[in-house]
């Protein structure tokens, strides 16, 4: 059997953390995966060096952009 | 079989899957899945270090001398006795293997035994994130063979229905016997376990497993720092030159 380099349709999710209750989430990276389940793994496995007492993650398509650079 | 006995077979399994998982961390079908092999082969080494240090606790330490020159007195299951030459072995083992560890590690946490009430629960969590990289792995399909092969091991890893682990259910040391145990993955896969005749007279209860033989040389030298002395000897004369 071969498998491809992402099993099924690759979906983008953004990740997001945060090290303290008193600051916003912020951005720390992205994962591709093809479902939400591995989406999580991958997230801690790639992002967990810091102790983040927080960490949630997004599929890409369902954040909605207002505008685009330059486009202010 | 004493209830070190048990535990020092969890502890010697997690460092086997530890490094078996470790050796895919570039070999994966994505950086992604590299990433999380390398992750997960941590996390488990670090599980068999937790558990080797519950086996004094625990009154008594199984672990003889015949560990440094024998590698069939390591109480890991066949599975791990070579280094998995398919993505597929590494799947069924994260799926079936890993959980089967996990089940019996919730039994011990659910379970009288107040050191490994307190010691192991973190594990636990860490352990979820296998869960999802397993299962979500084997929903994509993967041959039969190493499938079977880790659900065959896991059931026989459990032990028999009248053995040692379902009386440490039943005296309360276990939260769950082989049955619940079986349950439990199953019920956490979704999916229900092929089939499996197991020949309990040949079952060793003591490294839990059905057959014999033992983990490759490379790994036990490995895993005893001749590998590393071999190196190091060899830096230092690279020094002297």
């Amino acid at each position: 059997m071969t498998y491809k380099r992402v099993s099924g349709d690759a979906l983008e999710y953004e990740v997001f953390a945060r090290k303290t209750r008193l600051e916003p989430l912020h951005q720390v990276g992205s994962v591709v995966a093809p479902d939400d389940d591995l989406a999580m793994a991958y997230a801690r496995a790639t992002y967990d060096e810091e102790r983040w007492c927080e960490m949630a993650i997004v599929r890409k398509e369902h954040v909605i952009e207002l505008w685009q650079p330059g486009e202010a | 079989m004493s209830f070190s006995d048990l535990v020092l077979s969890i502890a010697d399994n997690k460092q086997m899957l530890g490094l078996r998982y470790a050796e895919w961390a570039t070999r994966a079908p994505s950086l992604e899945a590299d990433i999380a092999a390398a992750a997960m082969g941590l996390d488990d080494l670090g599980h068999s270090r937790v558990l080797y240090g519950c086996l004094e606790p625990l009154g008594s330490d199984p672990r003889g001398r015949d560990r440094e020159s024998d590698p069939a007195s390591l109480r890991a299951l066949p599975y791990f006795d070579q280094p998995w030459t398919e993505w597929a072995q590494f799947v069924a083992a994260n799926a079936i293997l890993d959980t089967a560890f996990t089940a019996m590690i919730e039994a011990c946490v659910g379970g009288s035994v107040d050191v490994l009430q307190q010691r192991l629960r973190k594990m636990l969590m860490e352990e979820r994130y296998h869960f999802l990289h397993g299962r979500s792995w084997l929903k994509s399909g993967i041959d039969t063979g190493p499938r079977d092969e880790a659900w065959r091991e896991a059931i026989e890893w459990f032990g028999p229905p009248d053995g040692e682990t379902a009386a440490f259910h039943r005296d309360g040391r276990l939260s769950m016997g082989p049955a619940e145990l079986l349950a439990r993955i199953e019920e956490r896969l979704g999916v229900r376990a092929p089939s499996v005749s197991v020949e309990w007279k040949a079952w060793d209860p003591i490294r839990r497993r059905g057959r014999a033989g033992a983990i490759d040389e490379t790994t036990f030298a490995m895993l005893r720092g001749l590998e590393e002395k071999r190196f190091a000897q060899s830096s230092a004369a690279a020094k002297e030159a």
